[in-house]
């Protein structure tokens, strides 16, 4: 300052000094003699306080007092005020005010003191007036200790008055120790502040910077600065941190997004997570604006800080650090995880106390969920699955028509998201699935009346994007009104349309031998042609045979599109086999039958049927040993031609015969009954009933299976019962092979018959016979006979060959039938026990055996 | 000085005078060119408003006076 401002700079002061003393109304006289001593402390003060406190910005003031005048409802000056403000700082070249800030803040000062006195003399009658109440000023020397003084405030008033301390002791103490933080920063604060706040959008900032080697934002170290500072600093840049990883994230999947494949959750992700960031920018960009305006404060020590200090700072950071907080951790935990997948790992997140976070995350998962319920929708809703990225819990396989139902879709379990149960995941998984199937398998366009109704009923919620994470009532209530819907079309369309019910049921007559009468004829028509070995037979003359077998029937009536599905087929042959072994019948169902009647499914009916025809071929062989066996005319005169010996001879064989059939005869028939009655029609009808509830394809389903594993297990076909079912096929062989053993016994008594008859004749006509006779005795085997005795001794040695044959088939059998019910109680099955009580009502076998 | 400098110092006064008005300073229009000079003398605004606060409030002059140092 050069000697010329000096001297203006006194003559200022003194115009000042003497202007603002003039306003007093008992200060009229300049010579008053306080003007020395006004004026000596006037420049007092001014030399105390070189510099000012803030940094010289005379828009920020002007902001500040616009604010100020408009949160105190004067709006219409605070317009004015920045309208004037604008003129004022437009103003440059000579004559203008070159200080233009100095000019405003000092304004503002003013204002603000002139404020606070105000207020101090309107509350002057609750407040004690120092400067009248006389004491200890007018005699300087008594209040010269401001101890004392303060004392005697306190003492008097029981109020302390700061401001009028006399000695200014505490803002002496206040300016040391601003002077004490002076020294010890060698930056400010609101510097310091201005860094935080560029650290937390991510940008270095002056003092502040990016550290690598600690992985976070620090003060530099040639700053010097307070240990608690820099603490400081270094916690509230933990939010810049965060920030740079939620930011990272983000960015790095917008890049990698047309590239690979993000998916639509992963982008629904970053998108929310956007939207957070631009919460916080906004939360920046305030408090950026604030960071200049100082604090409105009551107290007259001018040196108020700006707004905000680190420790505001560090408050206003304390919600927006939570959230960030939780976006890394989210962003840490999604890295890897992808759709559905993440979803859920989000929702886990969602599960917590606090309701800040908890909102927070549902809003979040919102977002993130939105593109799964919109898969879920039009899942449910249209079957179609707009899965580009593999993120739904639904997966879907190319697959073949009639494998659609079982294997086309599944649940991709680590995509289904926690908040989505099991079960609600199941039925989502079969609804789409329906629709779909519908859709390939039956041709079928009705499903699409079905969706829009239950769209319909299960309300407003299911428009595009309507669902949202948090309604999960709402979802599983359209799931379940779609489920129900189209899983009633569809079984009105399986049963309706294809006819599962008819079709079951020929099958069981067809397949299973209900159909009696088409049966026996079939029995009666292929039976020769299945005596051939197995490589001699031709299927297509067994079709022929089954055409007229179904002619001759009953069978004719029944629906032409069934008969035309009913084949002959002829299983993979070994040598040796006759046509018995691989002869069975087939039923072709088609699409869209075919996934109920899969291949294994009509591999397991395959069986059934070997097994059932077998036993009705014994059944058979039975019966024709009956028609052979049965008491005639025939043997009953040979007996009375025949010698006594031979007879008895005859009659026991013949009786032995009788008994054994008869025993066989017994075994097959309860055996047929139970498989029949107890086996075939109880689980027909409990399968009829199921068809009659089930409300969905896999309840149909399950009802099939379980129809035909209760016929596979109580007809000994069953995995456990395969011992049982060796011996029943031993017992079967025995009664065939014992058919054949009749046959050849009624053949030679019949022959027997003949030569009697013949030698009866001869000895009228013995020429003649004799002739014959010597014609026969040529044939090698031939009942030679050349008179009554060699007749009858040949025909006691086949009686004894038979007799001896016969017992030696009746102790197998018995031994056999010994066996298997002996086996028959160990078996699991509960129904087998009645087979037991029927085949031994009367205890015969108990009893022959008593140690069962 | 000539007449385009008063005058725009004239408009400046005036300005800020109407500022000072609406802030309620209480401060006429002579103190205001004052000060508006001294603070174009890089005096520290935040002083001078001191002084202004101080000389001002005392409704007697006695009562600044016992707090000037000995």
């Amino acid at each position: 300052m050069d000697e010329e401002d000096q001297t203006k700079l006194i003559d200022l002061v003194k115009e000042l000094v003497n202007r603002l003393l003039a306003e007093s109304p008992q200060q009229q006289n300049p010579k008053n003699p306080n003007f020395e001593a006004s004026l000596r402390y006037a420049v007092r003060i001014l030399s105390s306080r070189l510099t000012p406190s803030i940094a010289p910005d005379a828009a920020a003031i002007a902001e500040s007092i616009k604010r100020r005048l408009a949160t105190q409802g004067r709006s219409s000056d605070a317009l004015t005020f920045s309208d004037l403000f604008t003129k004022f700082s437009a103003k440059t070249g000579t004559g203008s005010v070159n200080n233009k800030w100095a000019v405003v803040y000092l304004l503002k000062i003013i204002s603000d003191d002139r404020k606070s006195s105000k207020n101090a003399v309107n509350s002057s009658n609750l407040l004690p007036n120092f400067g009248l109440d006389g004491h200890g000023f007018s005699n300087g020397s008594n209040v010269s200790n401001g101890k004392e003084n303060k004392e005697l405030g306190w003492r008097n008033n029981g109020v302390l008055m700061v401001s009028k301390d006399p000695e200014n002791l505490r803002e002496i103490a206040f300016k040391e120790f601003v002077n004490v933080v002076k020294e010890e920063n060698e930056v400010s604060e609101e510097v310091i502040v201005r860094d935080v706040l560029y650290c937390c959008q991510g940008i270095d900032g002056r003092y502040v910077k990016f550290d690598a080697s600690v992985d976070g934002y620090v003060l530099l170290h040639s700053v010097k600065v307070p240990r608690a500072t820099r603490i400081m600093v270094r916690k509230l840049c933990e939010l810049g941190w965060l920030f740079r990883k939620v930011k990272g994230y983000v960015s790095e999947s917008m890049d990698r997004f047309p590239a690979e494949d993000v998916g639509t959750v992963g982008q629904a992700f970053c998108a929310a997570l956007q939207d957070e960031l631009l919460e916080y920018y906004k939360l920046l960009a305030v408090l950026e604006a604030q960071a200049m305006n100082p604090i409105p404060l009551v107290s007259e020590s001018a040196n108020a800080g700006n707004y905000l200090s680190l420790r505001r700072l560090s408050v206003w950071f304390a919600e927006p650090m939570v959230k960030m907080r939780l976006m890394a951790v989210l962003v840490d935990k999604c890295r890897v995880l992808r759709g559905g997948a993440m979803a859920g790992a989000i929702h886990l997140h969602a599960q917590h106390g606090d309701v800040l976070v908890h909102e927070f995350m549902t809003r979040l998962l919102k977002r993130v969920c939105s593109p799964l319920f919109e898969m879920v929708r039009s899942w449910v809703l249209e079957g179609e699955l707009e899965d580009i990225f593999a993120e739904f819990f639904v997966v879907g396989q190319p697959v073949k028509a009639e494998s659609l139902w079982r294997e086309g879709y599944r649940l991709h379990s680590g995509m289904l998201p926690s908040f989505i149960s099991q079960s609600l995941a199941q039925r989502i998984l079969r609804t789409g699935k329906s629709i779909n199937f519908l859709r390939v398998c039956c041709d079928d366009r009705g499903w699409a009346d079905a969706a829009t109704e239950s769209a319909a009923a299960a309300g407003t919620t299911t428009r595009r994007g309507g669902l949202g994470y948090g309604e999960t009532d709402a979802l599983e209530s359209l799931v379940i009104e779609a489920a129900k819907r189209i899983d009633k079309h569809l079984l009105d369309v399986i049963y309706k349309r294809y006819k599962f019910k008819e079709h079951c049921l020929a099958i069981k007559r067809y397949l299973l031998l209900g159909q009696g009468d088409f049966v026996q004829y079939l029995m009666d028509i292929v039976g020769p042609e299945l005596s051939e070995p197995a490589n001699t037979i031709s299927s297509f003359k067994l079709a022929g045979l089954l055409e007229s077998a179904i002619r001759s029937s009953n069978a004719q009536y029944d629906d032409p599109d069934i008969l035309d599905r009913l084949r002959v087929k002829l299983m993979p042959h070994g040598t040796g086999d006759r046509g018995w072994d691989v002869f069975s019948l087939d039923y072709d169902a088609r699409v869209p039958l075919d996934t109920l009647f899969t291949e294994s499914v009509m591999a397991r009916y395959l069986k059934i049927f070997n097994f059932l025809w077998k036993l009705r071929r014994v059944e058979h062989a039975l019966i024709g040993a009956w028609k052979t066996m049965k008491p005639n005319c025939i043997t009953s005169h040979l007996f009375t031609k025949l010698q006594h010996a031979v007879k008895l001879q005859l009659l026991s064989t013949l009786r032995r015969c009788q008994v054994l059939w008869d025993e066989m005869n017994h075994f097959v028939t309860n055996l047929q009954y139970y498989i029949m009655f107890e086996v075939l029609e109880v689980s027909w009808s409990n399968f009829s009933n199921e068809m009659e509830v089930a409300k969905d394809l896999d309840d149909l389903l399950a009802a099939h299976e379980k129809y035909l594993y209760s016929i596979f297990e109580k007809s000994l076909l069953g995995e456990r019962s395969q011992s049982l079912y060796k011996s029943l096929f031993l017992l079967f062989d025995l009664i065939l092979q014992f058919r054949s053993h009749a046959d050849r016994l009624y053949e030679g008594i019949f022959e027997l018959q003949s030569r009697t008859m013949e030698s009866s004749l001869s000895s009228r006509d013995k020429s003649k016979s004799r002739r014959q006779t010597k014609d026969k005795s040529s044939e090698p085997g031939s009942w030679l006979s050349d008179g009554r005795k060699a007749l009858t001794q040949r025909a006691g040695e086949f009686l004894r060959n038979m007799e001896q044959e016969l017992d030696a088939i009746a102790k197998e059998y018995k031994s056999l039938l010994e066996g298997f019910l002996a086996q028959l109680p160990v078996q699991q099955h509960v129904d087998l026990k009645f087979l037991l009580f029927r085949l031994d009502f009367t205890e015969f076998y108990s009893q022959l055996r008593p140690n069962v | 000085m000539d007449p385009e400098a008063a005058r725009s110092a004239r408009e400046s006064l005036d300005l800020a005078f109407h500022m000072s008005n609406i802030l309620d300073t209480g401060l006429d229009r002579h103190t205001l060119s004052v000060l508006i000079a001294l603070c174009d003398l890089d005096l520290n605004p935040e002083a001078l408003a001191a002084v202004v606060k101080e000389l001002r409030r005392e409704p007697s002059p006695s009562s600044t006076m016992p707090t000037a140092p000995p």
